[in-house]
């Protein structure tokens, strides 16, 4: 019944966050507002183009913003204590032992010049306070959990001496040493070939399960969301454009931009062209006053160039900021295209 | 590792065979007899020629020349300067104080450049930064014995805390390193920027990489991360830039010497081609490539110590 409870207990909640970056031409907006919650044992993706603010937002979770960033507003909710106000001394408390992350890049993440074994054992001694001797245990266990063969000979080898995918699972590894409740993932696949990102994704699905921890996940691959997540954010120039869960972001997507991103996401029946969104994301430095889409906007109304829109409610757990969901907006229906290809989806899914 | 030292040793002293060849025969083909001295009767100077081998053509004078290296360890005589006297005998009556000035301006310069790259590189952009990087550009671009003449106008003329030259009369090693202080720092400047100037550069970068940042996420204070983390992986390039400021050090002793008045090799190299004192100048020459070559050899073997990517070979 604990289990029960918990499973809706909110463990990280960010409010309304704003960072921007000093620039040589001003202040980049690069977060403008994001709200989410991450409840305990799920898994929550935020999706976006790169520039999007995917990574700069979980990076203010972790307190690892570089030093040109500014907090200029919003709340990091976690464990009674507001993430953003936190000192570095603080910081460094919830660093790697509630919270562990893995980057992107496996080959850049680890130091190049220590030994594998020794970068696990140092997070163990750093959060978990062990000696040597314990740790080197732990540490092996780790390597193992992570799917590691001969983790003896392994321990002593450098990073350079392994593939991309054992590299990730070692950072996961690293990861995992704080024995932490929350598990960031910057996009964990994206430096790797197919094969080993399905590998690494139900490594992570696993021990999330097996320590039930809570995820973030940080993608711009809606096919790795939808075999990972719970929940989908969809982000786009610094906000939040539509939030609800996996079903809902890919069987009933509202915002055009969410449409755009699954049209042109490939599959294998699809036989007309693949759709690329036309134009860029706007200049940071200056956001355009309305919907920062609409400039890339095929459904763009006049509102949609002067008005940021709202988040409109449509179920519960769905929303989305689009002024087609106004009441007087003009009824708008997903391109032809793109419904076809959620009904396949839907029949594959209902087929399993 | 042992292959890998074993390899280097050898080049290291076929380079050596090499600079020494090349020595002899560059110093040799220069329009001077050894003995040009008219006070020296011409029978004497026959009955030297004849025992020094140079009667005979070049080819065998080289022939005898690293025949007696290798049987006898015997590089010969100076002939002008101090006639008579075995040439490492020469250059061990003149090591001593070069020896201190290269050393101690090296010793002085290595941790002052990493200590001022260290600053620059955490107090990126700040003031801190911006003085040491001022200060690099300054000693870097002007040469040392323009610091040498300005230091020893300041600290002995102005204000006289420092003799103006060399105390070669010092009995005690505090009076000569006291003499030689000046001329130490004057050449410790420069090389003291460039390793400022590299590590910082070289710091920036590693502090902005992923694995510093995932070293934080590990618990890692931003002073633990920077020691155990970024130090090390800078070194790599620091150590590639030790080679030529010892080379350096020492061609920019031997003005520095001269302004010093330090009784030193660089002035007795510059004499022995001057007057042309050949097996002198190739034994000079020779004395200045070896502690090039043991210098790279060092670092050589470093680069392993610090780097496992080159230890190990091997992989990218």
């Amino acid at each position: 019944m604990a289990e029960d409870r918990n499973k809706n207990e909110v463990i990280l909640q960010v409010k309304d966050l704003r960072i921007s970056f000093r620039a040589y031409g001003g202040l980049v907006k690069a977060v403008r507002g994001v709200s989410f919650d991450l409840k305990r044992g799920e898994t929550v993706a935020i999706v976006g183009e790169s520039g999007s603010g995917k990574s700069v937002s979980i990076k203010a979770i972790m307190g690892i913003l570089p030093g040109n960033a500014i907090i200029e507003g919003g709340e990091i909710l976690y464990g009674g204590m507001d993430l953003t106000k936190l000192t570095e001394e603080e910081f460094h408390k919830i660093r790697g032992k509630r919270i562990g992350l893995i980057f992107q890049d496996p080959l850049s993440s680890l130091n190049p010049i220590m030994k594998v074994g020794a970068q696990i054992m140092e997070a163990l001694i750093l959060s978990q306070k062990m000696d040597k001797k314990a740790a080197r245990i732990r540490a092996l266990e780790l390597m193992e959990a992570v799917g590691i063969p001969d983790v003896e000979r392994r321990f002593h080898q450098y990073p350079f001496q392994f593939s991309g995918g054992m590299r990730q699972r070692i950072v996961i590894a690293i990861a995992l040493a704080g024995d932490p409740e929350i598990l960031i993932c910057d996009e964990p696949t994206t430096a790797l070939d197919v094969t080993v990102q399905a590998r690494i994704l139900e490594l992570i699905n696993k021990i999330k399960e097996d320590r039930h921890l809570s995820v973030i996940f940080i993608t711009h691959d809606l096919g790795v969301v939808a075999q990972m997540a719970d929940r989908v954010n969809v982000m786009y120039a610094g906000k939040i454009v539509e939030t609800g869960t996996t079903e809902e972001i890919f069987f009933s997507p509202v915002h055009p931009y969410t449409w755009a991103l699954l049209s042109s996401m490939p599959d294998l029946e699809t036989k007309e062209r693949l759709l690329s969104i036309p134009g860029a994301p706007p200049n940071m430095i200056a956001p355009p006053p309305g919907d920062a889409f609409s400039v890339r906007n095929r459904y763009a109304m006049k509102i949609d160039f002067e008005k940021e829109p709202p988040l409109f409610k449509i179920t519960d757990t769905h929303y989305a900021a689009t002024w087609l969901l106004h009441p007087k907006a003009p009824p708008v229906q997903m391109p032809e295209a793109l419904r076809a290809r959620i009904e396949r989806m839907r029949r594959a899914v209902a087929n399993g | 590792m042992l292959r890998y030292s074993l390899a280097r040793f050898g080049a290291m002293l076929l380079t050596m065979f090499i600079i020494m060849s090349l020595s002899f025969w560059i110093i040799r083909l220069m329009p001077q007899s050894i003995f040009e001295n008219p006070e020296v009767a011409p029978e004497v100077q026959k009955l030297l020629e004849a025992e020094m081998h140079l009667d005979k053509p070049m080819v065998v004078q080289y022939y005898y020349f690293i025949r007696d290296i290798i049987t006898k360890r015997d590089f010969g005589r100076s002939v002008k300067l101090r006639p008579g006297m075995e040439v490492f005998k020469v250059i061990a009556s003149r090591i001593k104080p070069s020896v201190v000035l290269n050393f101690f301006s090296l010793l002085m310069a290595i941790p002052a450049g990493i200590i001022l790259g260290t600053i620059a590189a955490l107090q990126r952009n700040k003031l801190a930064d911006n003085i040491i990087s001022f200060l690099v550009v300054i000693f870097i671009s002007v040469p040392s014995f323009v610091f040498g003449s300005v230091l020893q106008y300041t600290f002995t003329f102005k204000i006289p805390i420092f003799p103006t030259l060399y105390d070669a009369s010092a009995t005690s090693f505090r009076a000569m390193f006291h003499s030689l202080t000046l001329p130490i720092i004057a050449l410790a400047l420069g090389p003291c920027a460039t390793i400022a100037r590299y590590l910082r550069g070289e710091l920036i970068e590693t502090l902005s990489s992923e694995f510093l940042l995932l070293a934080r996420t590990k618990g890692l204070t931003r002073a633990q991360a920077v020691v155990r983390h970024a130090f090390r992986n800078s070194m790599v390039p620091i150590a590639n830039t030790v080679i030529p400021m010892i080379t350096g050090i020492m061609g920019g002793s031997l003005v520095i010497e001269r302004i010093f008045a330090v009784p030193g090799m660089g002035g007795q190299l510059v004499q022995s081609i001057t007057v042309g004192d050949h097996f002198l100048t190739v034994a000079l020459l020779m004395f200045y490539s070896a502690i090039s070559l043991v210098t790279i050899f060092i670092v050589d073997i470093s680069y392993g110590l610090i780097d496992p990517r080159i230890r190990v070979g091997g992989g990218k």
